[in-house]
């Protein structure tokens, strides 16, 4: 319980740090957005009026105060340039970067555990050597790159086996489940190659650290293969580590899924967060940023509390003793 | 000094004489020369373009053809080699120093320092490199700063928290309690006793920063907030001819593939390096104080 308390009480102090960071990074930095916004050659009374309107002209701390309230009451503003409030911007490009981010990771996970496995049970030399270097190269290759030679494959029109869509979203959006899951397919492949690679190390190095251990042996005295007793025993003890790297391999995704998006054309957050920096569009950037930044937050605290859930070890080693456990 | 020379040449050997380790070097030696050498020449002028030879395939001329604006592909990817040499080293840079700042503040022996510097790792870390990257963008605009703040920062955290462990236990060892008695200063413990402790983790960790510096600015670049327009970098090659992939696949095969090799040889030298400098797998790091390095060229 003290642990719990602790962990949350962590999150709201993080959440602070990152609101103070969002809003100082945007607002110190040089460069007066104000300026950038209205264009290049904007008369100095329009830059002026900006400041004004975006209310940049008052101190620094009153501006602080002002936006965090807002965010209290769940008021991230309005986008200067489409004129839309930033929450229902952000909801419906979410309604496209979650389910992205979810089936890749399913992609993941099933490209990345049984790879990771069948790396930790390899005894060769050879097949251990060969394991190694799918990860790596896996790890190796740019998203953007991986993504264009998926397309190059399985793209409509252009690729040897034609069969998906590679741009865009439907208009009619979840509407027509089955073209916005088809349009969601090569793009989350894309993300579950890259990150498969990563969780397959992960899964490799954890599941690695048992096998050598007395854990197995013991399984395996008791009259288990080497093989079962690694998958049941070695699988089961290494699954509290496992959440945490899938809850932090779900963190890593987002520049992944950015790139993933500006290549696909899905109308997502990354394309959205990219095309408001594109535009200096201050109000807009600072919220979708402070809610991205919130959300993987909201991640590490969940896999924290699982984690520790999960690993009966960890509650009997001094309950809370140190922050980071 | 001369010390440590030693054990650097040790170490480089042992790399040298297996495989996992010898592709490494000789990609990353490739890289170092072809870096210099673009300075100084490349097979065209870069800003030469040709309307009438544009997407060209590799000819005698242009050895892996040419671009949508006719320029030599050859002679970008020489010329990018430089940018991306320089991106990485700067951010290694400012991951090591950030991390050792980290460092020194998580095992500090004001518990409110140290405390409060765990916590703000902790939240930190969650935040990926790529929004902090955005957020840079807006003042400071497409910039090589933008790559090498962020990724400087955000590794910077990782390094801290993969070299805390080991460096928490030698901050609180008996001969550093036995100096700080002695009246030695933090930054000297620091740099006396912590950084030779910790520098095995800090240099596997930071040639693997290096691979994600290389990845993080083909991704930040096509996202126009890395390597300005005009610089030459594999993330300005990729980003500018990825689109065509389906017209002209051979093109674009070429700056994927350079830094899907680059990435590939700063893991597995990451790898090696560990095998290394660990003495554990490293015999010749075990026969006395490890300087007696022809020796050592002919054993094992």
């Amino acid at each position: 319980m003290r642990f719990v308390l602790r962990r949350l009480l962590l999150f709201v102090v993080a959440l602070l740090a990152i609101s103070v960071a969002v809003f100082a990074m945007l607002r110190i930095l040089p460069g007066d957005v104000a300026a950038v916004m209205a264009g290049v050659n904007s008369p100095p009374e329009r830059v002026a009026q900006l400041r004004a309107e975006l209310g940049l002209d008052r101190p620094l701390p009153v501006q602080y105060l002002d936006w965090c309230g807002a965010l209290v009451r769940g008021d991230f503003g309005t986008s200067m340039l489409t004129g839309r409030s930033i929450t229902t911007q952000v909801g419906a490009r979410a309604a496209v970067t979650f389910p992205l981010i979810i089936l890749g990771l399913v992609i993941a996970m099933l490209i990345g555990i049984p790879l990771g496995c069948a790396a930790a049970l390899a005894r060769g030399r050879r097949s251990r050597a060969i394991y190694r270097l799918v990860s790596i190269i896996g790890g190796a290759i740019p998203a953007l790159w991986g993504g264009m030679l998926l397309i190059l494959l399985f793209g409509r029109g252009v690729g040897l086996l034609g069969v998906l869509p590679s741009q865009g979203f439907p208009t009619s959006g979840w509407g027509t489940p089955g073209a916005a899951l088809a349009s969601l397919a090569l793009p989350a492949l894309s993300v579950g190659v890259i990150v498969g690679a990563s969780l397959m190390r992960y899964t490799r190095s954890a599941l690695g650290e048992f096998v050598a251990s007395g854990y197995i042996e013991m399984a395996m005295s008791c009259g288990m293969t080497r093989t079962q007793a690694v998958l049941h025993v070695g699988l089961r003890l290494a699954m509290p580590q496992m959440v945490s790297v899938v809850g932090l391999t779900f963190a890593e995704m987002i520049t992944g899924v950015m790139v993933i998006e500006n290549l696909f054309a899905l109308p997502g957050l990354g394309t959205g967060l990219v095309t408001d920096v594109g535009n200096r569009d201050l109000i807009a950037v600072q919220g979708e940023l402070f809610m991205l930044a919130a959300f993987f937050l909201l991640i590490g605290l969940v896999v924290d509390l699982a984690h520790r859930a999960l690993d009966p070890r960890l509650k009997a080693s001094a309950d809370g003793n140190e922050v980071s456990a | 000094m001369n010390d440590a020379n030693g054990y650097a040449a040790v170490v480089l050997r042992s790399m040298w004489r297996r495989a996992s380790g010898r592709f490494p070097l000789m990609v990353i030696g490739l890289w170092v020369l072809v870096s210099v050498v673009s300075l100084f020449w490349t097979p065209r002028p870069l800003m030469q373009t040709d309307g009438y030879h544009t997407w060209q395939a590799p000819s005698a001329e242009h050895w892996l053809g040419t671009d949508g604006t006719g320029a030599d592909v050859f002679s970008w990817l020489m010329a990018g080699s430089r940018t991306n040499l320089i991106i990485v080293i700067l951010t290694v840079l400012v991951a090591a120093a950030l991390g050792l700042l980290f460092v020194a503040a998580m095992v500090s022996r004001h518990t409110v320092l140290a405390g409060a510097s765990v916590v703000v790792v902790d939240a930190l870390i969650s935040i990926p490199t790529v929004l902090i990257a955005l957020v840079l963008a807006v003042p400071l605009g497409a910039s090589v700063a933008v790559i090498v703040i962020a990724c400087g920062f955000g590794y910077g955290l990782n390094l801290a928290r993969v070299a805390r462990p080991q460096a928490l236990l030698v901050a609180r060892s008996a001969y550093v309690e036995s100096a700080m008695a002695d009246g030695a200063s933090g930054a000297y413990v620091l740099f006396r006793h912590i950084v030779p402790n910790i520098l095995p983790v800090m240099l596997v960790q930071l040639s693997l920063s290096a691979g994600t510096a290389v990845l993080a600015e083909s991704g930040l670049t096509y996202l126009g907030v890395g390597v300005p327009s005009g610089t030459p970098s594999w993330g300005h090659s990729l980003a500018t001819t990825v689109r065509f992939i389906s017209v002209y696949p051979l093109t674009v095969l070429w700056p994927g593939l350079v830094v899907t090799v680059v990435v590939v040889a700063l893991n597995l030298f990451g790898d090696a390096l560990r095998d290394a400098i660990d003495p554990v797998t490293n015999p010749a790091l075990r026969q006395g104080t490890g300087v007696s390095g022809k020796e050592d060229g002919h054993g094992r």
